[in-house]
C-alpha cells in the first residue's frame, strides 16, 4: 500500500471528508464559545455573510472579484506579452542574456509591495497603478522562467531543424517556442498566483475597490466575517484560474500525458 | 566510374578546450561516389561524429575542405540529411507533421506535403501511425520516422551516426534490412557510421577503417558480398574472412586507444 496512488475518485472522497471534519470542528468550537466568534466566525456565519454580500443590491463581492481579477489578468497579460518574447530572445542569445541578467537579478528579488510607493507617486491609485504593480511583480519571473525554458530545449532539435533547412526565425517559431512551451506554461502558472498576491497588496494599501480593499476596510470595521469571505474568495478565484490554466495546457500540449515519454 | 559526390580533401579538425588542444581528425581524405553506401568504422573517440558534423555543416574543418558536388561546404547543408542516434524527433509533432517538417520549411504546398509524407510513411511501414506522437512509439519506430523525415527532404546524401546503436539486436537487424531496401530502391548515397563490423559488412559497398585519435583513414575495403544483406550472408566464407581482416585492423586501434585512456 505504501506509496501507492489512490486514484482520483478515492482521493477526492477522502479530501472531501477531511474538509468536512475540519469545518465541523471549527463550527463546533465557535458554537460552544471555545472560540470567540468576534475573532473567528463559524463557517455557517461566513457563508451567511457571503450570501449577504452577493445578494445585496450592489452585489459587492462579485464586483470586487471582477475588479481584482481584471487587474490581475491585465497586468499579467502585459507581463506575458513582454516577458515571453524577451525571454525567448534571451534564451537564444548569450550576449543579450549576459547584458540583461544583472538588471533582472536586481529587480527580481524585490517584493511587489516595495513598488507601491513609487508607483503611487507616479500613477496615483487608479487602475494603471494596479496594473503596474502586477507587472513589476510578475515580469521578471516570467522572463527568467522563459529564458530557462528556452535554454532547456534540446540543442539536437535545433540541429535537426537546421539540417532540414530551417532559418533562425523558423527555428524560433517551430522549434524553440513549442519546445519551451511546457516549461513556460508551468512557470506562468506559478507567476499567476504571485500576481494575485501583488494585486491584493496593492488594493490594501491604496484602492477603493477590489478584494484587497474589501478585506482591509472590513478589518477597520472589525468585520471578521467579511475578512474571511474576502480571503476565501481569493482562494476560490485562484483555484478557478488554475483549473482554466490546466485546460489551456491540455489544449496546447496534446502530446503530453500520452505514451511512454516525451523524448 | 561514377561521379564523386563528397570529397574530404585533407581534413584536419582540432578543438581547443580548457585542457588544451585536441586534434580530433588529421589529414583525412576520402571520396564518396554517388549511389554508394560507405561505412566508417573506428574506435570510440576517433572522430567519426566530428567528421559527420563537418559534412552536415555543423562544424567547419580547421584546415582542408569538404566538397559536395565540387563545392566546399561552408554552412549547414540540408542536402546532407542527418539521422541522429537519438532520433531527434520533435516530441510535440505527430509522425506525419515530423515527416512534413522539412517540406513545410522549404515551402512545399500542403497538398504535396501530404502526398509525400504518406508515401514515405508507407514505405517504412508506419501506415496507421500518422497521428501518433513520438512519445508513443518504440525506439525502432522512432528511428523509422527519423529516416522518413530526412528522406522527405530529398537529400543528396544520408548521414547516419550510429543510428541503430540504441536499438535492441533484433530491431537493429530489421532496421538494417529496411534501410538497405529503401536505399537500394531510391539509389540514395549513404555515409554510415558504426562501431559494429557486422553492421558495416551487411550494409556497405565500401568500409573505411579509421585509426585512433587523431582520426585518419587506416584502410579501405571494397565489399562485394551479395546484397541486400540477407542473414545468410553472414555465414559465407567471404564474409567471415573480411570480418576477421577488419577486426584485426580495428582491434589494433581499439587496444591502442585503451592504452591511451589508461596511461
Ligand atoms: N566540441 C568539442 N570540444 C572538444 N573536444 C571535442 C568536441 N567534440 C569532440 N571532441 C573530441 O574529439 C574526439 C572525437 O570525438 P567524436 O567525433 O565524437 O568521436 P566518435 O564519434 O568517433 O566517438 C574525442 O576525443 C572528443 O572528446
Ligand atoms: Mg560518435
Amino acid at each position: 500500500m505504501e506509496g501507492e496512488e489512490l486514484g482520483l475518485w478515492r482521493s477526492s472522497v477522502i479530501g472531501a471528508i477531511g474538509l468536512l471534519v475540519f469545518l465541523s470542528l471549527w463550527e463546533i468550537l465557535v458554537r460552544t464559545n471555545v472560540i470567540d466568534p468576534f475573532f473567528l466566525p463559524a463557517p455557517t456565519q461566513v457563508i451567511d455573510k457571503a450570501i449577504q454580500m452577493t445578494t445585496a443590491e450592489d452585489a459587492v463581492l462579485l464586483t470586487d472579484i471582477k475588479i481584482s481579477a481584471t487587474r490581475v489578468l491585465t497586468g499579467f497579460l502585459l507581463s506575458v506579452l513582454v516577458g515571453v518574447p524577451a525571454g525567448l530572445i534571451m534564451g537564444m542569445n548569450p550576449v543579450i542574456r549576459a547584458a540583461i541578467n544583472p538588471i533582472i537579478s536586481i529587480i527580481r528579488p524585490l517584493p511587489a509591495l516595495s513598488w507601491i510607493p513609487l508607483s503611487m507617486l507616479w500613477l496615483g491609485i487608479d487602475e494603471q497603478q494596479k496594473y503596474a504593480i502586477v507587472f513589476m511583480g510578475s515580469f521578471a519571473s516570467i522572463l527568467v522562467y522563459t529564458t530557462d525554458a528556452t535554454m532547456r530545449v534540446d540543442p539536437i532539435l535545433r540541429r535537426a531543424a537546421m539540417n532540414l533547412g530551417a532559418s533562425p526565425l523558423q527555428i524560433l517559431r517551430y522549434v524553440i517556442l513549442p519546445g519551451a512551451l511546457p516549461d513556460i506554461l508551468t512557470g506562468l502558472k506559478v507567476v499567476l498566483a504571485i500576481a494575485w498576491t501583488c494585486v491584493i497588496s496593492a488594493e490594501m494599501v491604496g484602492a477603493n475597490s477590489g478584494l484587497g480593499f474589501r478585506i482591509w476596510t472590513a478589518k477597520e470595521w472589525s468585520d471578521t466575517g467579511q475578512v474571511l469571505v474576502g480571503m476565501i474568495s481569493i482562494s476560490a478565484t485562484v483555484l478557478v484560474l488554475d483549473i482554466l490554466f490546466r485546460g489551456l495546457e491540455r489544449v496546447l500540449l496534446p502530446y503530453q500525458n500520452k505514451g511512454l515519454g516525451n523524448k | 566510374m561514377s561521379e564523386t559526390l563528397i570529397k574530404f580533401d585533407n581534413i584536419t579538425k582540432h578543438f581547443s578546450s580548457r585542457k588544451g588542444d585536441i586534434v580530433a581528425v588529421k589529414d583525412f581524405s576520402l571520396e564518396i561516389k554517388k549511389g554508394e553506401i560507405l561505412t566508417i568504422v573506428g574506435a570510440s573517440g576517433c572522430g567519426k561524429t566530428t567528421l559527420l558534423n563537418m559534412v552536415a555543416g555543423f562544424l567547419t574543418p580547421s584546415s582542408g575542405n569538404i566538397l559536395l558536388d565540387e563545392q566546399p561546404i561552408t554552412k549547414v547543408e540540408p542536402r546532407c540529411g542527418m539521422i541522429f542516434q537519438h532520433y531527434a524527433l520533435f516530441p510535440w509533432l505527430s509522425v506525419k507533421k515530423n515527416v512534413e517538417f522539412g517540406p513545410k520549411i522549404n515551402g512545399v504546398s500542403k497538398k504535396m506535403r501530404r502526398e509525400e509524407s504518406a508515401k514515405y510513411i508507407e514505405m517504412v511501414g508506419l501506415k496507421g501511425f500518422e497521428d501518433a506522437y513520438p512519445g508513443e512509439l518504440s525506439g525502432g519506430m522512432r528511428q523509422r520516422v527519423a529516416l522518413c523525415r530526412v528522406l522527405a527532404n530529398k537529400p543528396d546524401i544520408l548521414l547516419c551516426d550510429e543510428p541503430f546503436a540504441a536499438l535492441d539486436a533484433m530491431t537493429r537487424q530489421i532496421m538494417q534490412q529496411e534501410l538497405l531496401r529503401i536505399v537500394n530502391e531510391s539509389g540514395q548515397t549513404v555515409l554510415f557510421i558504426t562501431h559494429s563490423i557486422d553492421e558495416a559488412l551487411i550494409l556497405s559497398d565500401k568500409i573505411v577503417v579509421m585509426s585512433v585519435r587523431p582520426g585518419t583513414v587506416k584502410d579501405i575495403y571494397d565489399i562485394e558480398l551479395p546484397h541486400p544483406g540477407k542473414v545468410e550472408v553472414q555465414l559465407t566464407d567471404e564474409y567471415l574472412k573480411l570480418k576477421r581482416q577488419i577486426w584485426a585492423m580495428v582491434e589494433e586501434e581499439v587496444k591502442t586507444s585503451m592504452n591511451i585512456v589508461s596511461s
